[in-house]
């Protein structure tokens, strides 16, 4: 049992790898991973700017758009980082390369974890275009790094895992994982405290949101900017690592049942 | 004396309403090349996947070098490898990248996995395209390429399903060539194939399935004498006769005239007492013999009859 756990990473580490080379610049996701988290941000930033609010506010619109850079960030993880897993699984599966992951001498953990591990690197990289926009363009200012650094790469192997479970699904067809994934997401991003604060939504909309792991990413975030955050951020890292966990065990239960 | 590569037992598996797999059993002793026939959706594949551990039985057990497939999955997958039907190869990656992956998957050693992987691509005739896409291989390149990657792990065991089906004479005759340099050193080999021909030229013994059951196991000689009423002359005249058919149907101990392009084939349990009255008619009619061939049973015939498979033809006398 022991001796297969080495096994296992090298060969999630070779799936991870195999992915980078094959799915990384295929344009849908570039599209879902990169450019909708961009347009995302851009509908808020012009939502932000054009709002009386802001033209009250005494923050110049360099600062304003600066504030909305963790919310980017937080968007960006959740999309890059369970894209990839959705659109390369379906299509392993009409190519019939999956069956050679799914025969091959290596637990369903690593495959799991391997398929996870190309989103997560993917995302960690996407996200560092707009933190280094936030920092260079807009003078953000990063008061815990060491949790930001976590949130990234915590969140990120999160939602790949979220991704690599929903691709569970016993299809060919990328639309058809894609449509479940997006059901989950878009839902997420309102409920999340993501552009809006968490004090500001209704009580049952601040109770919805502590079942959404988005809530906790956005949160670790904010506090790796600021300081300062809603919720404690041990709590974030430790209910961050129970979803990572809980979407692995069940990514892999499900592609044990749905195989059969 | 070594146990058996591969022993099933009371193996079944049951999709809701449809039993794909009923009570199956067989052994194959380590070094056979044992190959297994049936209609499709007759049972192969499941058993495949079941042999793989890809699919899990809803009865019986299988056991691969002694390791049982469901409990100790990873363990008996580590001696085998696996040649799918379809050339599942990673079109975006390059003839040397596909190979390297799958050891790196089946956990190869890296000392000496190059030189290996060197050797397979050469002797699959792909060294020379190595760093070259698959996406643009032949469909023939591409089989190669996933056998050389099923050899990757030297596997104890391999199962080939369908290797040469639909391929071009080089490929053909290469992966032929190595299933016997395979048979050789002793790998055993699992081998699902359509081509009944093949399977006669290359099989130790075979199984064939059909409705999800073991209709026969034995090696294909054994097999064709079980069926010797379905033995055949056939014989070229020197022009077409109108009708000839009806008439020659009329001989004695002649159960089915059949035209084959420009020859007439007629089955029998008795060759003998059919050619005799077959030289009679033409000497009758004024024709020549151009040529004459008795043949015996084929393993085709022993499959037909075993699955009892529409050829299109009525064949319904060969069976009494």
């Amino acid at each position: 049992m022991l001796r297969q756990v080495p096994l296992d990473l090298s060969a999630a580490w070779a799936i991870a790898r195999k992915d980078m080379i094959i799915y990384y610049l295929r344009p849908n996701i570039i599209v879902a991973g990169i450019l909708f988290p961009l347009f995302m941000f851009l509908a808020f930033a012009i939502g932000t700017l054009g709002s009386g609010a802001s033209r009250a506010s005494d923050l110049s619109q360099t600062a304003q758009l600066g504030a909305l850079i963790p919310g980017l960030l937080a968007i960006t993880v959740l999309f890059s980082a369970s894209t990839i897993e959705p659109v390369s699984i379906p299509i392993e599966r009409r190519m019939k390369t999956f069956d050679r992951l799914i025969s091959a001498p290596i637990s369903l953990q690593a495959l799991v974890f391997g398929e996870s591990m190309s989103g997560t690197l993917y995302s960690v990289g996407i996200a560092l275009i707009p933190l280094a926009i936030g920092v260079l363009f807009f003078g953000n200012l990063i008061l815990a790094p060491v949790a930001l650094l976590i949130a990234l790469v915590l969140s990120s192997l999160c939602f790949s895992s979220l991704g690599t479970l929903v691709a569970s699904y016993p299809t060919e067809n990328v639309g058809e994982v894609m449509s479940i994934l997006n059901l989950i997401r878009f839902p997420l991003i309102f409920l999340s405290g993501v552009f809006i604060p968490l004090s500001s939504l209704p009580a049952w909309g601040q109770a919805v949101a502590l079942i959404s792991p988005l809530t906790y990413t956005s949160d670790l975030i904010k506090f790796g900017y600021s300081g300062a955050s809603h919720i404690s951020p041990l709590l974030d890292i430790l209910v961050l690592a129970a979803f990572t966990i809980a979407f692995q065990a069940l990514g892999a239960y499900l592609f044990r049942k749905f195989n059969d | 004396m070594p146990g058996p590569a591969i022993e099933v037992q009371g193996l079944s598996k049951r999709y809701k309403e449809i039993q794909a797999l009923d009570n199956v059993s067989f052994s194959v002793p380590e070094g056979e090349i044992f190959g297994y026939l049936g209609p499709n959706g007759a049972g192969k594949t499941t058993t495949i996947r079941i042999l793989t551990g890809i699919t899990q039985p809803t009865g019986g057990t299988a056991r691969i070098f002694g390791h049982d497939i469901i409990r100790e999955t990873i363990e008996s997958r580590r001696h085998m490898g696996i040649v799918h039907e379809t050339s599942n190869v990673y079109d975006d990656l390059t003839a040397w990248q596909n190979i390297i992956f799958t050891a790196e998957l089946y956990h190869v050693e890296k000392a000496g996995r190059d030189e290996w992987a060197k050797e397979l691509l050469e002797t699959f005739d792909l060294y020379g395209r190595k760093d070259d896409l698959a996406h643009g291989f032949s469909k023939g390149m591409k089989r190669r390429l996933t056998l050389a990657m099923g050899l990757i792990n030297h596997p104890r065991l391999l199962f080939l399903d369908e290797p040469t089906s639909g391929l071009d004479v080089q490929s053909n005759l290469i992966i032929r060539r190595v299933i016997r340099e395979l048979a050789g050193e002793g790998v055993t080999v699992f081998l699902t194939t359509h081509n009944i021909e093949e399977a006669n030229l290359t099989c130790d013994r075979v199984a064939i399935i059909d409705h999800g059951k073991i209709a026969a196991i034995d090696s294909p000689e054994r097999l064709k004498k079980t069926i010797q009423s379905v033995q055949s002359v056939e014989v070229g005249f020197d022009r077409q006769v109108p009708d000839a058919q009806d008439t020659l149907r009329t001989i004695p101990a002649v159960n089915e005239v059949r035209k084959e392009g420009d020859k007439i084939r007629f089955f029998t349990e008795d060759p003998s007492a059919v050619i005799p009255a077959i030289m009679a008619y033409a000497e009758r009619e004024h024709l020549r013999v151009l040529s004459i061939t008795t043949y015996g049973p084929s393993l085709e015939d022993v499959f037909i009859r075993l699955t009892g498979l529409d050829t299109g033809n009525d064949r319904r006398a060969l069976w009494k």
